[in-house]
């Protein structure tokens, strides 16, 4: 039987809730020396720092609200629970070859990891498919709940400093305006990535978190569907476009003076697209582009095989005697709300 | 406020009202959990996973917390989080009761100085405390584009609706008679 006790304890219990929502959102107190490596020089940006920060707003969460994994475990390739279509982020140093698979890092969007003797913050934002990796040093990296045009805000939890994911460019805090030391991912599927990387570790999903793995909230990647397919797109964006679908895949990189974006299906049929300073292969291996940048560019001819021809010589797609550039993988939407400027195709 | 308790006591007091309520309230916590996605569809074999107690209290969001266990089934996936259970149990218990004596009013008009409309009305409250966990589900099923303030005001919806419930509560149990209710069908 239900009685006014009754009633006065469902009322205290929502008030002790408040109460310790209060309690555990309280910021950390930031540590005085800051160890997260940073670019030498920083990316280039569309619009002033003060528009970003502006333009950010929360998407819900308080910082850590989703949980950065901090101890990631592993299994090797045969204990992985994946289909060959199934989406992961690859990782290659120093001999070392790490899988994340997409249905764990869309609950965690960050893994703080040490791969080949480097500490990474391996980095996923499913509003905007975007996974890029940090050099992190001996900070940590957590989400921090904002969102800036869909994409992930991560910080750093030594200074607090937040960062854009997408811009790798510090928006508040003591490295606000500086770049991250970025490396290459890759956003494949697990067939294609085990295929050339058969001694692969593969993330666990015993991630010391609670959650449904086999429940994406925002859709499907094998077969694609829902968000991930869909037109509309969630949170606000500052520039927007009609000239693609905004799901399509776009492949881009920046530099500290330009951005420019290659769209990947339309790479895919010419192997090869050039575009000022700028040139992209296909990689059938990973289906994914290689951006390079160089003064003069040479004329690369596709070959057999997933090799290209400069000078007579052949090479891989991803080791072309040029300028390498950090390769970005995002919906288009993304890539535009950030560079409405890039050059392209 | 006397008169309210006095009155809401009674009503429980009769087992078909009680039944009501304890319905309507485990279906509300079963469906404010489902859009927390503490219970969600996929999952295969049966096994149990626990983390520390003292991760309860990390929040989600804001009025939403991390599950301590997971209970896997074959096609569900049970996440627990008491504080989640504690916070859309109180919404639950003030959903039920809300809604309740608004079946009361709608079928007993003599027994309540308001008429059946306003009965119901009383029951929007519910609805937005519904409202409050499902927003980011419909917001993702509809595809709709969210502002900053959509989601300050999705922040505050839970106690928001948690006061509403409790002032339409009371409002209804004052204009509800209980010694003019029939209580034939006890």
């Amino acid at each position: 039987m239900l009685s006014s006790r009754a009633v006065f304890v469902s009322a205290a219990g929502l008030l002790s809730s408040l109460g310790l929502y209060l309690l555990t959102t309280e910021a950390p107190s930031p540590a005085p020396d800051p160890a997260l490596p940073l670019a030498d020089t920083p990316y280039v940006l569309h619009h002033d720092l003060s528009a970003y920060t502006d333009f950010m707003m929360s998407g819900g969460p308080p910082p850590d609200g989703i949980p950065a994994i901090d101890d990631p475990q592993f299994v090797d390739a045969d204990g992985a629970n994946l289909d060959d279509g199934d989406m992961i982020i690859g990782f290659m140093h120093n001999g070392e070859a790490r899988a994340y698979p997409q249905n764990i890092l869309v609950h965690h969007e960050i893994v703080n990891d040490a791969v080949g003797g480097l500490n990474v913050a391996v980095t996923y934002c499913p509003l905007t498919a975007t996974a890029q990796g940090f050099k992190r040093g001996d900070t940590t990296l957590g989400v921090s709940g904002q969102l800036l045009n869909s994409n992930l805000v991560m910080f750093d939890r030594d200074t607090e400093s937040y960062f854009s994911q997408i811009a790798a460019t510090g928006l508040t805090g003591t490295h606000s305006g500086a770049t991250l030391d970025e490396v290459n991912l890759i956003w494949t599927t697990w067939g294609q990535w085990r295929a050339e990387h058969p001694d692969t570790r593969v993330l666990s999903d015993n991630t010391g978190h609670l959650r449904n793995y086999s429940n994406d909230p925002y859709g499907r990647y094998n077969p694609r569907g829902g968000y991930y397919d869909a037109r509309e797109v969630i949170f606000p964006l500052m520039h927007e476009s009609d000239a693609h679908h905004p799901k399509d895949m776009v492949v881009g990189a920046r530099t500290d003076e330009e951005s420019v974006h290659f769209v990947l299906d339309d790479l895919q049929s010419d192997r090869v697209q050039q575009t000022g300073r700028f040139v992209a292969v296909y990689d059938d291996r990973f289906n994914t582009g290689h951006i390079y940048e160089a003064d003069a560019l040479p004329d690369i001819t596709p070959t057999e095989n997933n090799r290209y021809e400069i000078d007579g010589k052949t090479y891989a797609p991803d080791a072309l005697p040029l300028d390498a550039l950090v390769s970005v993988e995002a919906f288009f939407f993304a890539w535009n709300a950030f560079y409405p400027n890039s050059n392209t195709v | 406020m006397r008169n309210a308790w006095r009155t809401l006591i009674t009503l429980l007091r009769v087992a078909r009202y009680r039944r009501i309520a304890l319905g309507i309230g485990t279906v509300y916590l079963v469906l404010f959990l489902v859009a927390l996605r503490d219970i969600t569809l996929g999952g295969s074999g049966v096994r149990f996973a626990t983390v520390e107690w003292t991760r309860m209290f990390s929040p989600t969001s804001p009025f939403t917390f991390e599950a301590i266990a997971r209970l896997t089934l074959p096609g569900v996936t049970v996440l627990i989080a008491p504080l989640n259970i504690l916070v859309g149990g109180v919404l639950s218990l003030l959903a039920a009761l809300n809604l309740m004596v608004t079946y009361v009013a709608y079928n007993q008009p003599s027994a309540c100085s308001f008429n059946r409309s306003t009965g119901v009305l009383a029951s929007l409250p519910a609805l937005l405390a519904g409202g409050a966990c499902c927003a980011p589900a419909i917001v993702l099923i509809l595809g709709l584009q969210v502002s900053s303030l959509f989601i300050t005001a999705f922040q505050v919806l839970i106690p928001v609706a948690a006061v509403l419930l409790l002032i339409t509560l009371k409002l209804i149990l004052d204009r509800t008679h209980p010694e003019r209710l029939s209580l034939m069908d006890a």
